[in-house]
């Protein structure tokens, strides 16, 4: 091809729009994308402030209106939104001076907005797979679960390649939807660790004393608040930690069981040293993630775990429950502490190794920022992605439909 | 003139009276020389076939099974139909209009016109106003919905009598030159079908 690759990506959520992981894997994916020639549009769901279109380092952002009436339910509303995102992508298309190349669609919240491009526009669709609901639900237990595991199956169904940001996860995709092996693809999620740059050489105490007294360590959990991130074995581990170590858990992120866990700190009478700050804005997490002394990621299902990455990129050492990417991540007592998944003992165990041992403490610090330059650059999954586009591409035009 | 007619009933399939209706639309058209495709549900008896009559018709299931509600089925179901319909554009090279009965495939039709320049006919035969009377819930709000997306969008409106056109009006605000009255069951039925496609066709040509 003589222009350069042309590229749709269809997310539901990107900056300033962020819900989960897949919001700033968006916005680096794309930035990156675009560093190494590809032309990437953006069409994802409005947020108030932002604008309908803009431009971010060459990347064309369109925000479309992501029907506000009142839903039945949040899977209908999936289905709704997508019926706008699909006819607002279709006129952006069909507007464009070049062709699309490729559809890139991410999770199901896209899919039907992805599937219906795909055909009257008869290019190909790829899709990267964050999650699924077999997995987040540890199993199909409504209807509505069923129906969102069935539609991820037809969008990879649908899709020319599927990628996945760890291995575990090709091999639960695999599994889950029962697809060919070489339908899968491996690339892994990225960290930019430059956004800690600025606060390297920064007196933080005065803000660290705002969480805990200068002999407290900080235990830091950022994540949302649900079963599957494992958050109430964190919470069941504290007074076991507080044996050995004295100790302040920070818990970043909201969510359905906020209330439960509190309750919980309440019956065990320590309010004073576990803190839920809720949501925090990006400026104070990164000074957080800084100061913490350990951060723990205790998820019982993790298709990647982004939030262990970008501790490691703070130089915060991480206690993982050893389970889906986070197993691949951490290298045990090398660039972190693995726990037992589900384990509360081996979750505090693993916590109050890292606080009270400081010569352990700075070599994980400095081997999982080295791991982290190597393997988890956006410059690098950039240029993986892009060659997973161009072998779609190159497959495509062998097709009738090309 | 290459038409498709998206109805979610035809027969084998017969929910209402609308599946009746649709049947001898499609082969009176072909015997007035339109080239007819039909793009319909059907769980089993999926494929392309073509009638004696001429008509052609596509049958789609939808790829997911298990829904909550007749707004699920019916928005997931639209991909296969936009399939269809866009399997019918890149074969022949050229659709001239699609006509849409009732809600259902609106949503594929808005974008086959947005992505393919194809423009489309809304045939309303029921509101869910008069379906499910004083119901707001959300559930039929989003069908509401889908029916203003459908008037907004068309190129042309097609009611059965006056009062459904009137009705239209009132619960919409589409100015009624766009609603075309076009009574079944008289000579020049087929004729002023066809007259109003070619009408909505030209017009949709001049909007691209």
């Amino acid at each position: 091809m003589n222009r350069p690759l042309n590229v749709m990506m269809l997310s539901w959520e990107f900056p300033p729009r962020v819900i989960g992981g897949i919001s700033p894997h968006m916005y680096f994916l794309s930035k990156s994308l675009a560093k190494n020639g590809v032309k990437v549009h953006i069409v994802t769901c409005d947020f108030p402030g932002a604008p309908a279109h803009e431009v971010i380092d060459g990347v064309e952002v369109y925000r479309i209106d992501s029907y506000k009436n009142p839903s039945p339910d949040f899977a209908t509303w999936v289905y709704l939104m997508n019926l706008n995102m699909q006819k607002e992508a279709a006129s952006i298309v069909a507007k464009l001076p070049e062709p699309i190349d490729v559809f890139h669609a991410h999770d199901w919240l896209v899919a039907t907005a992805g599937i219906g491009l795909k055909h009257v526009f008869r290019k190909p669709l790829l899709v990267t797979m964050h999650s699924t609901e077999i997995g987040r639900r540890d199993g199909l237990h409504t209807s509505t679960e069923k129906m969102i595991h069935e539609t991820e199956a037809w969008l990879t169904y649908e899709a020319w390649r599927v990628i996945c940001c760890s291995d575990y996860m090709v091999q639960h995709v695999k599994w889950a939807f029962g697809l060919p092996s070489d339908k899968l693809v491996m690339v892994p999620n990225g960290v930019n660790p430059r956004i800690y740059d600025g606060l390297e050489n920064q007196d933080l105490a005065a803000f660290r004393r705002k969480f805990a007294l200068p002999e407290e360590k900080i235990v830091l959990y950022v994540g949302r608040l649900v079963y599957e991130k494992g958050i109430h074995i964190l919470i069941n581990a504290v007074p076991k930690v507080l044996e050995k170590v004295n100790a302040k858990f920070v818990i970043v992120g909201t969510g359905y069981m906020r209330d439960q866990l509190s309750n919980i700190v309440k019956s065990m009478g320590l309010e004073h040293k576990v803190l839920f700050e809720g949501f925090v804005d990006e400026g104070n997490l990164l000074k957080l993630q800084k100061c913490a002394d350990v951060c723990v990621v205790p998820s019982l299902f993790e298709p990647f775990g982004i939030v262990a990455l970008e501790a490691m990129a703070a130089k915060s050492p991480v206690v993982v429950s050893d389970t889906g990417g986070l197993s691949e991540i951490v290298d045990h007592e090398k660039t972190g502490v693995k726990a037992y998944s589900n384990n509360t003992d081996s979750l505090a165990w693993g916590i109050t190794k890292i606080l009270l041992d400081n010569n352990f403490r700075n070599s994980i610090r400095e081997n999982a920022y080295k791991k982290i330059l190597e393997k988890y650059d956006w410059d690098k999954i950039a240029q993986q992605t892009r060659q997973t586009y161009e072998g779609v591409i190159g497959e495509y035009s062998k097709s009738f439909w090309a | 003139m290459r038409v498709i007619i998206f109805s979610w009933e035809y027969p084998p399939r017969i929910v209402g009276k609308l599946a009746e209706y649709v049947s001898t639309l499609a082969m009176q058209l072909v015997k007035d020389k339109v080239e007819t495709h039909v793009v319909t549900y059907h769980e089993s008896m999926t494929g392309t076939t073509q009638e004696p009559s001429g008509v052609k018709v596509v049958r789609v299931a939808n790829p997911v099974q298990t829904h909550i509600s007749l707004l699920t089925w019916v928005l997931t179901l639209n991909q296969e139909v936009e399939r269809a319909a866009a399997n019918i554009f890149y074969q022949t090279k050229h659709v001239d209009l699609i006509d849409v009965y009732d809600w259902h495939f609106i949503p594929a039709a808005v974008t086959l016109k947005h992505a393919l320049g194809i423009p489309f006919v809304y045939s309303v035969d029921s509101l869910e106003d008069h379906r499910s009377p004083e119901a707001n819930l959300p559930f039929n709000m989003a069908i509401r919905g889908i029916e203003w997306l459908g008037f907004y969008e068309a190129q042309t409106v097609t009611a059965k009598t006056e009062w459904m056109q009137s009705e239209i009006n009132r619960i919409y605000q589409v100015p009624k030159e766009k609603i075309k009255v076009i009574t079944p069951d008289t000579n020049s039925w087929v004729k002023n079908i066809i007259a109003t496609y070619k009408t909505a066709i030209k017009g949709g040509s001049n909007n691209t």
